[in-house]
């Protein structure tokens, strides 16, 4: 596979988001981090907008997270979600303070509770690629 | 300095909304100002601003040179979609406050009952990339791109924290339906139950069918002028009392998760400024046109605007306070969830036939009504209110 950021920059996001799927490739959870002040951001951007900085790093995430809502979606949806419905989409906030959207692994949508305890996992999304996913975290987590 | 009453709304015109109006949405702009200028007793020559939503592909000069309108020397355009009409009248209002113009004509068509639509599979495969693109689908790989699932990412998390039920946003459904009932252009008029909106098909979870605005083909137009020329024509203006705008911190549009607080949307910041503005408060408003794109933002404004506490709300929709004879007679005619969704001109313009007093669903002696756009996204809002 090429280094995949043709597909990536059309896909989502633009040009800032391409670390971010890059690293789920690597099965790792990284989010764009201020190397001045030092505050971890989510969607990524040019500018820390905390302190001006455009010095940042892609720092990896512990992968844990609290559930902040979800949905259950149902038709109509794009073709190629077509046979998948109905799927869950999660907003979840990271142990960093940031939050993003995944999709549901490893349960039934039946089992998610508000602010519950989820860790990344990473499973493909209709065109192959890794990307990050959610799952209950394990009791002793 | 302030716009407050410096501006009105003269004139009105709206073409019957469908599913196929059969005609480009460049005819159906020029029919819709044509009627609005009837309606204000004006000619195409009196008009020297407009303004438009970005999302509007007509420019002003295809506008201009069609009406026949000699030169045009303020012109511009409020981007967001949804969040955008009230925002499109508010600048009319600036421009005329601070005499750029005298005259703007705002606009808006979209035949989108007929165009392409990618969720119903009747647009071609480079339109949903072209939507995967935009800001409003960060999170495609996971299939979460419609706009029903970024209004309802927000509303679980909404009913939760307030302890709201879904009965909650079917009583929001039921009301406006129950107002456009008697509205003939309506898209939607056959009466809704709470029953029937329980047993809808679920498209989101937690939203059903009814909690979402319709698929339609419209066009409508708004003339603005200066107060002193308002007064000579041949409707009652209605006055802009306040015109605000709000955005509030990190913005998304739709995905809009990203902030603090999570649950204080743009319209938080518009109705503090609204109110600021109009030196009045949400006491003393009698009848009001609240964004509808989805239940769930009509639920969001009743607090934002002032109207409930935050927690109160449910119970305020489930008193019938939105409905004709409650507390707050709201989307009159129906709304973008019933009448028809065009990015709000509608409920502009059932704000200003409230102020004239030719609403089909009358509040009576109505003097200040308010009109807010979505709150989803960067958005605005509008007081009006008679002489």
């Amino acid at each position: 596979m090429s280094d995949g950021s043709t597909e990536f920059a059309r896909r989502t996001g633009g040009a800032d988001w391409i670390p971010y799927w890059a690293a789920a490739r690597q099965r790792e959870l990284r989010f764009q981090r201020c190397l001045d002040c030092r505050r971890w951001r989510h969607p990524p951007g040019p500018f820390c907008p905390d302190c001006g900085s455009t010095r940042n790093a892609w720092e990896r995430a512990s992968g844990r997270a609290r559930l902040i809502s979800w949905v259950i979606v149902h038709p109509p949806v794009l073709p190629v979600w077509k046979d998948r419905v109905p799927y869950a989409a999660l907003l979840v906030e990271c142990e960093e303070g940031v939050r993003t959207i995944g999709g549901l692994v490893h349960a039934s949508p039946d089992a998610l509770r508000m602010d519950m305890p989820l860790e990344v996992d990473f499973a493909p999304s209709p065109d192959g690629d890794l990307v990050p996913q959610w799952r209950p975290a394990q009791a002793a987590g | 300095m302030s716009l407050r009453d410096q501006a009105a709304i003269v004139g009105i015109g709206q073409l019957p909304f469908s599913k196929d109006i059969g005609r480009s949405e460049e005819v159906t702009a020029l029919e819709a100002a044509h009627l609005a200028l009837e309606d204000a007793g004006l000619k195409p020559s009196d008009i020297d601003g407009m303004m438009k939503w970005s999302i509007q592909p007509t420019g002003e000069n295809v506008i201009a040179r069609n009406l026949g309108v000699p030169n045009l020397r303020f012109f511009g355009e409020v981007g967001y979609g949804g969040g955008g009409g009230c925002g499109v009248v508010g600048h009319a209002a600036a421009g005329i406050a601070a005499g750029m113009a005298r005259c703007v004509l705002v606009y808006r068509s979209r035949n989108r009952g007929s165009g392409g639509r990618p969720w119903a599979g009747t647009s071609r495969e480079r339109d949903n990339i072209a939507a995967e693109t935009n800001e409003t689908a960060l999170f495609s790989p996971y299939g979460f791109v419609r706009p029903v699932d970024q209004v309802a990412m927000f509303a679980r998390r909404f009913l939760h924290e307030r302890g709201y039920t879904t009965d909650h946003l079917g009583w929001i459904a039921v009301a406006c339906r129950r107002h456009a009932t008697n509205n003939p252009i309506a898209m939607m008029r056959e009466p809704i139950t709470m029953d029937d909106y329980r047993r809808a098909r679920m498209i989101s979870d937690p939203l059903r069918l009814f909690d979402c605005c319709l698929e339609t083909d419209g066009a409508a137009a708004v003339i603005v002028t200066a107060a002193d020329v308002a007064r000579d024509l041949r409707q009652k203006p209605a006055y802009i009392m306040a015109a605000a705008q709000g955005m509030g911190p990190r913005n998304w549009v739709m995905n809009n998760y990203f902030k603090e607080p999570l649950l204080e949307s743009p319209g938080a910041y518009a109705a503090r400024d609204l109110w600021r503005m109009a030196g009045v408060g949400p006491e003393d408003v009698d009848v009001a046109q609240l964004y509808d794109a989805f239940t769930p933002l009509v639920l969001g404004s009743l607090e934002e605007y002032g109207f409930c506490k935050p927690g109160e709300a449910g119970a305020f929709v489930e008193n019938h306070g939105l409905e004709l004879g409650g507390r707050l007679p709201t989307n009159t005619s129906g709304g973008s969830l019933s009448e028809a969704y065009v990015h709000g001109i509608n409920l502009i313009i059932e704000a200003t036939r409230q102020i004239r007093g030719t609403s089909l669903n009358q509040v009576p002696g109505a003097r200040l009504s308010l009109v807010t756009s979505g709150n989803m996204v960067p958005t605005g809002a509008l007081l009006l209110r008679g002489a």
